[in-house]
């Protein structure tokens, strides 16, 4: 059964691909059976070499073998077999198969170096070709010529059929020959789950079965669109950055050592290039006679000979015993079964995974990775741009391919030269080429077979039709709902206004005439669906039609002739298809119903569209209701709104109201404290009067019981000056600091007024001063209060600080911060030591004062080189950089490569010798 | 340059490990001392870069501190001597010159001296900072300069004026002496080199030394400043006081103190015509004022018959001495002298700003000591007085150890002349005078109504810019003016919003205000007759 439905469907591709050419379908397939049976002939005449060659297994009958599926491969190996030398595997030599860690498929095993004997790659290639060939020239020649007659004379036929040149024809005979090859693909493609289905049909649960196929299958393979330029320029450049930054980071040592060092010595290469006698010696070439004849002396043969001999000797002491040998090699065979078995093992269960584990769990990572693709836009759109990343630096790598100058440069030199490492990347790189290229061909195929996607069923239609009934119930529900509702109008705010009730109601009966017709239409739709229910499946089609007398859109007739036209073409592919096979012939109207459904699906799905559309009206009027409902709710606050406004003016109007009698309150009050504040004045005055007083008192005692004898009698003025002196001294200074002070901060002029000001009447004479005077002059008086608080004399009554900025010395300060430095205290912290020989022994100064960079005149300055620098090293010492001399990494490296070259050159020679 | 530190560099140490501790203790506070402040703390830094040099910087000093630490234990070698009691009830204001000298070397034997001169007294003296040659001027004329550690009169001269003051200039070449009418220069030859008579009726001289400024006051109540390298007169101040004779300078800071008869103090600097500070510190004329070397604290005596220590960081005196002085001197090593009449005390700060009486005085009765003045890097007091001039040992007064970069007793005539190009070539400018010249070089703090500079206005504008591209809400629109590129240009119409009053400012600041209405007004002016030209400008446009 299954086998039928597969040709069927192979039938229909070949349809499709050859419908026009179906009149010359008995001929070519003539021709064609004539062709596979000579194919036949000669798979058998290489089957016998094989067997031949191989001993072989028994020689099973056709049927057995096509049963086994063997055919198939063969048929599909045997393009390949005539292209290249390649091997083709018997049934029973399946196990001969080389072991994959040994034929190195897929890199998936560790290396291990063979300890058994292999024969070298090429070994069978040259053998096997040469028979081949022989046998092939042998059977073909004859074969070929048939083939040729066989195919001119068919060719002749056709012209004088059609008369077309038969040129024409020949093309058509290589499209035939590729129809043939994919033909054979087909037949070895994997069975689809629509195969599997088919014998399935009228059994109980089958439709449900069905549908869920259908929608997991109908479910679009989409790709993603590929990323806006801006994106993807952002992509490439991230990457870049990346590697650009790798490359530069390796520097930052290097550079943070001299940045931080606080000098940095440039000096001349001093080293000569010679470090030992050896050295020296290792370089010595004879120049004057006497070096050429000891030269000579010491590279004669027969020296060397002796010398020689001399190891053999030596050698002689290495001798091992012949047990030791044996021991040694048994214990080679034990490590070597072991590593076998355990391979076998790692092999076996390798094998396992890879069939069904590997398989279930990669698929089924894949569909979670594509569902939460599909669920989070977010995550789709991360996947991308990793892909894009990914993409990006591939590019830029260019890894997957052998383009590079690397690459290249060793391809030229020869794989066979490199050793392991190299040999391995190489591999690597054209591993991941190979995947990149599967990836892209799956992609393809993915394609392809997602096009492939048959129509709907018929089971659906009844479910479908319920959720019509459905929906339509709730959407006339809904209309007259709001039919009901609609009547409200609103009654305050803006849409109270006169014209807006106007311009509303209109609104509202066209709204209103709007939803009757949907609710009739409704009405109308929902009889028609019960009826349907009522009827049966069968009359579907006369339903569609009942449909298209309502009116309103429908678009079931112009879909009909089309399907029509295609069963008719169908059919005239499905003539070509059956042509080649006769036994397919019976079956080929089976698609024909079901394209009738199809199309029954289609008008049912034109159906269903209208009542959406209906319900898609009634939706855009509710929300013309809606959004009246809206307006109407959004008048609410609007209103408040503006009654708050009002509240708010009202509000403020009090606040103002109230902040004037406040004022008024508080002039009043200033006018009552500044009398208060007066008196207060003077009863200071009276105070300090009181003080001075006591001071008084005080110095004349202090005179009085100062009596010594002076030296010098001082002069009447003198006198009196002196006794006077101390004379209300503290009262002299407070006087003093408040003229600094006032100097310094004056004090706000008092607020007056040109006399006669607003004096019109007696009223505005009570008034006073207007209220910004007032306040001005308060403000002035507060900023100066805290002026003179900030001072750094406010807390000192017997000590004024001027306050007055020093012009002239303010060029001895910096007008900002320095350029290094950040921070003020960083700056001032270094500043504070003296850096001058007044201040520091002569042993420090040289390093407090030392240069950044210290050279000798004429010393140019090399670039920079890279080193490998420790990250916790210090950097206060000052650094010495030595022009001229090579870093001490390129020597390594050299020396690397030496002992590299050195190794190489014995592998190669070997290879070269087993090649010849 | 720095041989005798190179010399002096300490050998290898190898005693007992605990000697070594103790060494190593001392070295270290000795090291603190030389870094001169705490070291900066660099962890606030963000620039890895600044953080790291700045790092090595203070390594650097760290080494410096320790070698000039170790440097100095072999650059001051001796310590001062002071009169200690053997017993709490002992009092050392009771030793007496005579049970001193007898037990004091004969060296310094011959340092306390007197002079009798009856009849050109009083005397004023002076010592040059080295403490090599003293200057005597008596009041009726009679100038002397002595050597006094060869005890060898270099000159001795009569004016036949009244002499007031006399003060040494740079060394003992120059001295300058207030006369009666002017301010004369002489050399030590005793040759009349200058007549300041910029000065006149001078009553009180003094010197600063590294700003090159000779300053008076005079009977005018005038201070004057005049640079003697260039003759120039600096500043001339009406100190609107009252004349007065009593006045210092602040050995840290060269800023003069003036006493006045109202019992204030005033401190002057060169640059500025109103005293930075005034001071209440007695009621009743103030008769004399010194400044202890440090330059925080200051002493001042007063009619009202006391003597106040003051510590100018707190603005308050510290210590009120009872009695009259007509004299005060603080030595090199903080001892405060005061004479009144014939006696003399002095008081030494026994810790903590705590004076306490040290030795006390008397020369016989009937003398009146007119100046006391320490002798530096000496334990020696001079007084010079109605009757001539002596001398008295103070031990512990002088600094033990002298820098000979800073002052040479014993110095030659080459290194004289050597030090005088230097100081010369060191000359700070009088604006370097002020309260605080620790501040010069640091960053001054900005004033209210100054003008940005261009990188300021450029900062400002990058973090105005920071702020609106983080704060920045770029509504969602439709119909294609929500498109990537729309709504990236309204981004930076926003951020070029907040940069434009910064560029703005930029421009000013790089033309300064536009001057267009000025040339304009100039052009009328051209127009008008020269006589209407001045009014011009008040015409209206």
């Amino acid at each position: 059964m299954a086998d039928s439905t597969e040709k069927n469907r192979k039938k229909q591709k070949r349809t499709k691909t050859k419908a026009v050419e179906s009149t010359f379908l008995s001929k070519t397939s003539k021709y064609e059976k004539k062709g596979r049976t000579k194919m036949k002939g000669k798979r058998k005449g290489r089957d016998n070499d094989q067997r031949k060659r191989r001993g072989g297994g028994p020689r099973l009958p056709n049927v057995l073998r096509q049963e086994l599926g063997l055919d198939a491969k063969r048929n599909s190996s045997s393009e390949s077999d005539s292209e290249g030398g390649e091997d083709v595997r018997d049934f029973y030599e399946l196990d001969e198969e080389v072991a994959q860690e040994e034929s190195g498929k897929n890199r998936r095993f560790d290396e291990v170096e063979n300890y058994q004997y292999e024969l070298p790659d090429n070994f069978e290639d040259e053998e096997v070709p040469s028979d081949e060939g022989e046998d092939d020239s042998d059977k073909s020649e004859g074969e070929d010529q048939r083939d040729k007659e066989d195919g001119e004379r068919h060719l002749r036929m056709l012209q004088d059929i059609t008369g077309i040149p038969k040129e024409a024809f020949d093309g058509e005979k290589k499209k035939r020959e590729e129809v043939l090859l994919s033909q054979a693909d087909v037949r070895s493609e994997i069975v689809t789950i629509h195969d599997l289905l088919a014998p399935l049909q009228g059994m109980p649960g089958y439709s449900s079965l069905r549908k869920r196929v259908l929608q997991q299958e109908k479910q679009p393979m989409t790709l993603q669109a590929p990323l806006p330029k801006s994106e993807r320029d952002k992509v490439q450049r991230k990457v870049s950055d990346k590697f650009a930054r790798k490359e530069i980071t390796k520097w930052e040592g290097v550079v943070k050592r001299n940045r931080e060092a606080p000098t940095l010595f440039f000096e001349q290469d001093q080293n000569l290039g010679y470090s030992t006698v050896g050295a020296i010696a290792s370089g010595f070439e004879p120049r004057t006679e006497f070096e050429k004849q000891m030269a000579q002396l010491r590279q004669d043969p027969e020296l060397v000979e002796a010398y020689k001999n001399d190891g053999a000797k030596m050698l002689e002491l290495n001798k091992v015993s012949v047990k030791d040998v044996i021991d040694r090699q048994n214990r080679l065979a034990k490590m070597r079964s072991l590593l076998f078995r355990h391979e076998m093992k790692a092999k076996r269960i390798k094998k396992i995974k890879s069939k069904t584990y590997h398989k279930i769990k990669k698929k089924e990572r894949q569909k979670a990775a594509s569902a939460e693709l599909e669920m989070n836009p977010e995550a789709a759109k991360q996947q991308a741009i990793k892909q894009e990343q990914k993409r990006a630096e591939e590019r830029l790598t260019l890894k997957h391919k052998n383009s590079s100058k690397w690459a290249k440069r060793i391809l030229k030199r020869g794989l066979d030269v490199q050793d392991d490492a190299t040999r391995a990347a190489i591999a690597e790189q054209l591993q991941k080429h190979e995947e990149l290229k599967r990836k892209m061909n799956s992609m393809n195929n993915n394609e392809s077979s997602t096009d492939e996607e048959s129509s709907d069923d018929d089971d659906e239609e009844e479910d479908e039709s319920k959720r019509a009934l459905k929906a339509l119930n709730k959407a006339k529900e809904k209309t007259a709902k709001v039919l009901e509702e609609g009547d409200e109008a609103p009654k305050k705010g803006l849409f109270a206004l006169p014209f807006m009730e106007r311009g509303l109601k209109k609104r509202q009966e066209e709204a209103y005439e709007e939803a009757r017709q949907a609710l009739e239409d409704y009405d109308a739709t929902l009889n028609q669906l019960q009826d349907e229910g009522e009827e049966g499946e069968e009359e579907t089609q006369q339903n569609s039609s009942a449909v298209k007398m309502t009116g309103k859109r429908t678009f079931g007739p112009a879909k009909k002739p089309v399907a029509q036209e295609y069963n008719k073409r169908q059919r005239l592919d499905d003539f070509g298809k059956d042509s080649d096979s006769e036994e397919e012939d019976g079956e080929f109207d089976e698609p024909v119903p079901q394209i009738i459904e199809d199309k029954n699906d289609k008008t049912e799905g034109v159906q269903l569209g209208t009542a959406l559309l209906d319900e898609e009206q009634v939706m855009a009027q509710h929300a013309i209701f809606r959004n009246l409902d809206d307006m109407e709710k959004a008048v609410g606050p609007k209103t408040s709104y503006e009654v708050a406004i009002f509240a708010g003016d009202s509000f403020r109007k009090v606040r103002s109201d109230s902040g004037h009698s406040n004022k008024a309150t508080t002039s009043s009050v200033i006018h009552t404290s500044k009398p208060s504040h007066e008196t207060k004045e003077t009863d200071q005055s009276y105070e300090t009067d009181s003080d001075t007083e006591m001071v008084e008192g005080f110095l004349t005692t202090n005179l009085i019981t100062d009596q010594k004898p002076d030296y010098e009698l001082p002069s009447q003025a003198e006198l009196v000056r002196r006794v006077f002196a101390g004379d209300d001294v503290a009262a002299e200074f407070e006087r003093d600091k408040l003229e600094t002070l006032n100097e310094e901060n004056p004090e706000p002029e008092k607020p007056a007024l040109v006399p006669g000001w607003g004096q019109w009447t007696h009223v505005q004479k009570k008034k006073g001063l207007p209220d910004w005077m007032v306040r001005e002059h308060e403000e002035k008086k507060r900023k100066r209060g805290e002026a003179l608080k900030k001072r750094k004399d406010a807390k000192f009554d017997h000590v004024i600080i001027s306050e007055t900025i020093n012009r002239k010395a303010e060029k001895l300060m910096a007008t900002s911060l320095p350029f290094p430095f950040t921070s003020k205290e960083a700056y001032e912290g270094n500043m504070r030591m003296p850096i001058g020989p007044d201040f520091n022994p002569a042993s420090a100064l040289s390093a407090l004062n030392r240069p950044e960079i210290i050279k000798k005149p004429g010393l140019i300055i090399q670039p920079i080189e890279y080193e490998e620098v420790d990250p916790d090293e210090t950097h206060d010492q000052p650094k010495r950089i030595i022009q001229g001399a090579k870093p001490k990494q390129s020597s390594k490296e050299k020396s690397k490569k030496g002992k590299l070259s050195n190794k190489l050159v014995p592998k190669t020679l070997g290879k070269k010798v087993k090649s010849t | 340059m720095g041989e005798k530190e190179e010399s002096n560099e300490p050998q290898s140490l190898n005693p007992a490990s605990n000697q070594e501790e103790g060494i190593l203790d001392k070295l270290e506070k000795k090291a603190k001392k030389y870094l001169r402040g705490n070291k900066t703390n660099l962890k606030n830094l963000r620039d890895k870069k600044l953080k790291g040099q700045l790092e090595v910087r203070e390594k650097i000093y760290g080494n410096t501190a320790k070698v000039a630490a170790r440097a100095e234990e072999w650059l001051k070698p001796s310590e001062e001597g002071l009169l200690e009691p053997e017993n709490p009830l002992e009092r050392t204001y009771r030793i007496q010159q005579s049970s001193i000298l007898p037990e004091v070397d004969v060296l310094s034997v011959s340092k306390a001296f007197d002079m009798k001169l009856p009849d050109l007294g009083p005397y004023t003296i002076r010592y040059l900072s080295n403490g090599r040659y003293m200057l005597l001027g008596g009041q009726k004329g009679h100038l002397a300069m002595i050597d006094v550690l060869k005890m060898d009169c270099i000159k001795e001269f009569q004016v036949k004026e009244r002499v007031r003051d006399v003060v040494f200039l740079q060394n003992d070449q120059l001295f300058a002496v207030a006369q009666k009418k002017f301010t004369y220069v002489y050399n030590r030859h005793g040759t009349e080199i200058h007549c300041l008579k910029d000065n006149q009726h001078p009553l009180k001289l003094e010197y600063l030394e590294k700003h090159f400024l000779l300053v008076g006051t005079n009977n005018f109540s005038q201070l004057h400043y005049q640079d003697i390298s260039t003759g120039q007169v600096v500043a001339n101040y009406r100190t609107g006081l009252g004349p007065t004779s009593v006045m210092s300078s602040n050995p840290y800071n060269s800023i003069i103190s003036l006493g006045h008869s109202g019992g204030k103090l005033t401190m002057w600097k060169p640059t500025s015509g109103k005293p930075l500070i005034t001071m209440l510190c007695h009621h009743g004329p103030i008769t004399a004022v010194a400044y202890h070397p440090s330059g925080n604290l200051v002493a001042t005596a007063g009619m009202d018959k006391k003597v106040k220590i003051w510590d100018l960081r707190k603005f308050e005196s510290i210590h009120s001495i009872p009695g009259h002085a007509q004299t005060l001197d603080f030595s090199q090593k903080g001892l405060l002298a005061l004479a009144n009449g014939s006696r003399i005390q002095v008081w030494r700060d026994k810790g903590d700003q705590d004076f306490g009486l040290y030795m006390t005085h008397s020369i016989p009765k009937g003398y009146q000591v007119g100046t006391v003045k320490f002798r530096p890097y000496e334990d020696v007091l001079g007084l010079g007085h109605s009757m001539g001039f002596s001398s008295i040992l103070i031990p512990g007064s002088g600094e033990p150890n002298f820098d000979s970069w800073v002052a040479n007793p014993y110095e030659t005539s080459k290194q004289r002349s050597k030090k005088e190009v230097r100081a010369l070539l060191d000359k700070l400018p009088p604006e370097s005078i002020m309260l605080d010249p620790g501040s010069i070089g640091m960053v001054r703090e900005r004033q209210r109504k100054e003008k940005l500079t261009k990188r300021e206005i450029e900062q400002q504008m990058v973090e105005a810019v920071v702020e609106v591209k983080s704060n920045v809400e770029i509504k969602n629109k439709t119909k294609g003016r929500n498109k990537p590129s729309k709504r990236a240009k309204r981004k930076q119409e926003e951020v070029f919003n907040a940069k434009k009053p910064f560029l703005e400012k930029q421009r000013e600041t790089k033309e300064g205000p536009p001057q267009k209405k000025r040339r304009v007004l100039l052009e009328v002016a051209e127009d008008l007759p020269k006589s209407l030209q001045r009014f011009a400008k008040k015409k209206p446009m």
